[in-house]
């Protein structure tokens, strides 16, 4: 189990993460969306005591990590966004390393080592320095390490970067395979579609504060069932504004002279009226209609696109 | 403490997957031996001089002359030939010697007699050393005669007219007395008293020019596989795993640990290796070998610790790399490795022993040459060590995160 309580990191002026409060339970995908520099990182390196919180509190299976780190980080296992690796070692000495770094010894590691290596596929590959493995399958030796001690709250950062589509869909199988067994996961990404398909619960996070958290479904109800209508031209900010105003069940989210996102209920049957009002305020030149989404929440949420 | 092991093994198991480094190390010290021998020779290796002389007197004075060429350590480097005035003109000029003395007749009349008498020295002008050693012992030579004949030149002279009776040798004995007791006032004044001190180790050191460059270029090695291995960390630090190593429960301090106990086996078989290589081609003293290692290990480890606080205090690997240069070329030059102390100027000896390589090879050569083992020295840098391990934990675990 994972708390989180009004957790904030500063750097001198800039904040890193402000006010961050969550609960992840065992057994569940605890999913951390949002953009690169949203805070993602610094609150997985706060949890994991690879940074020290400026303010709040974190507890791990109990434990907290300022004052009881030891304790809490013999519960954590993480699998950093980057390859932490030894490339001149093979697969079974990282494990072995990483395995010894964790407290295991002798049988029980050799053991688990054999275990996590026939999980990740990886299992006739073993006795091979790493330097010639696949960015996939070093993708899996990386979360290997990070599950070899079972550990009750897993942390993954991002895991998926750069993998191959086959090994993305293995890592995701592993990661869902970890919390059937019980693990807190805790799932930072900035991928919408891994977000709804692996997450049990999501916090969306931008500019270090969450800004909204609860299941698929709780989020989705923010939207309230509406459609999020994307239009591109040439538009009057002020005239579009005015156009709309009339016009019920239609919520503007970004605005400006090229670009019109709208927030709309039953969008596909009333474009014929929609078009009508915006062309007298500009001319529309390119349409996207988006069934409610976390990417249509989190544009309605920030008045940006994830990727920005 | 287990971590310690898993760690020291996991970087043991790396620097033997990479061959080439490895060899590198093992091949510095090797390659350096080897090129100062084929330079300078093994052990045995001294200047040698020849000097011909042509002796035209035939008396005990050209002889004694002679002689005196063939005493203790000139001997070693100065062989004489006795040849004609002809073929000793014939070989000077053609360079087959480094000098051509002529004794004129008569030398041992006006040596005794107090007359001038004029030696003739012909030098190689191809050679400089040589030549000009000759020519000093030569007016040391002339310089003692001349005292000679100050203080007893009556008693030779009749000495020379005949064998003398033994009241004659009892008169001169009773001469030469009053003589040297009129002088006692200048040969031996009372205030001045001559102190003989005889260094240990310098008059008798095996291995010539070779073993006396070797402790310092052993140095120079252990010092760029010091540089090499403190890079490392660099390597771990972008690939994440110092990152990881923090989120883990081992502490930061048994990783450390882990990485100098490696450092410390690496040192050691190549402190081992060299020294080996170092004794059967250069002939290198090594009196106490266990020792010698066990220094080479320990000292090369806080050398490590040296450069590792330098790559820590780089904010990137391109500064850290440019910084270890700045530091460990000037130090190897001042340290010894390039030029012996005992070369050096006294001022810049001094500094240069004061620098962390300086002071060990200096500390090696004690061992090396058989001193007594110095625990001053190794308490020193096992608290260097200590303290520097703690400083440099602490700013790889900062940067780390």
């Amino acid at each position: 189990m994972i708390e989180v309580e009004q957790l904030r990191k500063q750097y001198g002026d800039i904040t890193a993460v402000k006010d961050v409060t969550f609960t992840a339970q065992p057994g569940e995908i605890f999913g951390l969306l949002g953009p690169n520099g949203a805070g993602k990182t610094t609150t997985i390196g706060c949890i994991s005591s690879l940074l020290t919180p400026t303010a709040g509190h974190i507890r791990v299976m109990g434990h907290d990590v300022v004052r009881d780190g030891v304790a809490a980080r013999r519960s954590i296992g993480v699998v950093p966004q980057e390859i932490a690796l030894y490339d001149d070692l093979s697969a079974r000495e990282n494990l072995g390393y990483w395995g010894g770094a964790q407290g295991l010894r002798g049988a029980l590691l050799r053991d688990r080592i054999t275990e996590v290596l026939e999980l990740t596929g990886l299992l006739d590959r073993a006795k091979e320095p790493i330097k010639r493995f696949s960015g996939g399958m070093k993708r899996r030796l990386n979360f290997a390490c990070g599950i070899v001690h079972q550990p009750k709250v897993l942390l993954l950062d991002e895991p998926t970067v750069g993998v191959d589509p086959q090994s993305r869909v293995r890592l995701l199988e592993l990661v869902r395979d970890q919390a059937h067994a019980g693990a807190c996961v805790l799932y930072t990404t900035h991928y919408m579609e891994e977000a709804q398909t692996l997450c049990d619960r999501l916090a969306i996070i931008d500019h270090g504060s969450i800004i909204a958290q609860g299941t698929l479904a709780e989020l989705r109800s923010l939207l309230a069932e509406r459609d999020l209508l994307r239009l591109t031209g040439v538009f009057r900010p002020d005239a579009v504004r005015e156009a709309l105003s009339h016009l019920e069940g239609v919520e503007i989210i970004q605005s400006d002279e090229t670009q019109l996102a709208l927030s709309v209920s039953d969008a596909s049957h009333r474009l014929p009226s929609l078009f009508a009002a915006i062309n007298t305020a500009g001319e529309v030149r390119g349409t996207t209609l988006t069934q409610p989404s976390l990417e249509s929440l989190f544009i309605k949420l920030t008045g940006k696109e994830l990727r920005e | 403490m287990r971590f310690v092991f898993t760690s020291a093994v996991k970087d043991l198991r790396r620097i033997r997957r990479d061959p080439v480094m490895l060899l590198t190390w093992l091949g510095i010290p090797t390659l350096i031996a080897l090129l100062l021998v084929v330079i300078f020779g093994r052990g045995d290796a001294r200047p040698n001089g020849k000097l011909l002389i042509v002796d035209e007197d035939q008396g005990i004075g050209a002889t004694l002359l002679a002689g005196a060429f063939s005493q203790g350590a000139l001997s070693n480097m100065i062989s004489i030939e006795k040849v004609d005035r002809e073929e000793g003109r014939r070989r000077i000029n053609k360079g087959n010697a480094s000098a051509l003395l002529v004794i004129p007749k008569n030398f041992t009349t006006a040596l005794l007699e107090g007359k001038p008498a004029k030696l003739q020295l012909i030098r190689n002008p191809a050679q400089r050393i040589l030549p000009d050693i000759i020519e000093q012992v030569l007016s040391m030579l002339t310089d003692s005669a001349f005292y000679l004949q100050m203080v007893a030149g009556p008693q030779l002279r009749e000495a020379a007219q005949g064998t003398p009776t033994d009241a004659g040798i009892a008169q001169i004995s009773v001469q030469f007395n009053h003589a040297i007791a009129d002088l006692r006032k200048y040969l031996a004044p009372p205030v001045i008293q001559l102190e003989t001190k005889v260094i240990e180790g310098k008059t008798d050191k095996p291995g010539g020019f070779a073993a006396l460059m070797l402790p310092g270029m052993l140095y120079m090695a252990v010092f760029f596989i010091a540089g090499g291995l403190a890079t490392d960390v660099w390597r771990e630090r972008t690939s994440g795993a110092l990152r990881r190593v923090v989120t883990t429960p081992a502490s930061f301090g048994a990783f450390l640990g882990g990485k100098l106990l490696a450092v410390l086996l690496v040192l050691a078989l190549v402190g081992a290796f060299g020294l080996a290589v170092a004794h059967f081609l250069a002939d290198l003293r090594v009196s106490n070998f266990p020792l010698a290692v066990l220094w080479i290990a320990i000292s090369g480890t806080g050398l490590y610790l040296f450069m590792m606080l330098l790559q820590s205090l780089a904010s990137t690997e391109r500064v850290a790399n440019m910084l270890s240069n700045f530091v460990l070329l000037p130090l190897t030059m001042l340290g010894g490795s390039f030029f012996p102390f005992d070369l050096m100027p006294k001022g810049f000896a001094q500094i240069g022993r004061l620098t962390p390589n300086g002071w060990s090879v200096t500390e090696l050569q004690k061992i090396l040459d058989g001193a007594a083992v110095s625990p001053v020295a190794f308490a020193a840098v096992i608290l260097f060590v200590a303290a520097a391990w703690l400083v440099v934990g602490w700013r790889v675990r900062r940067t780390a995160c």
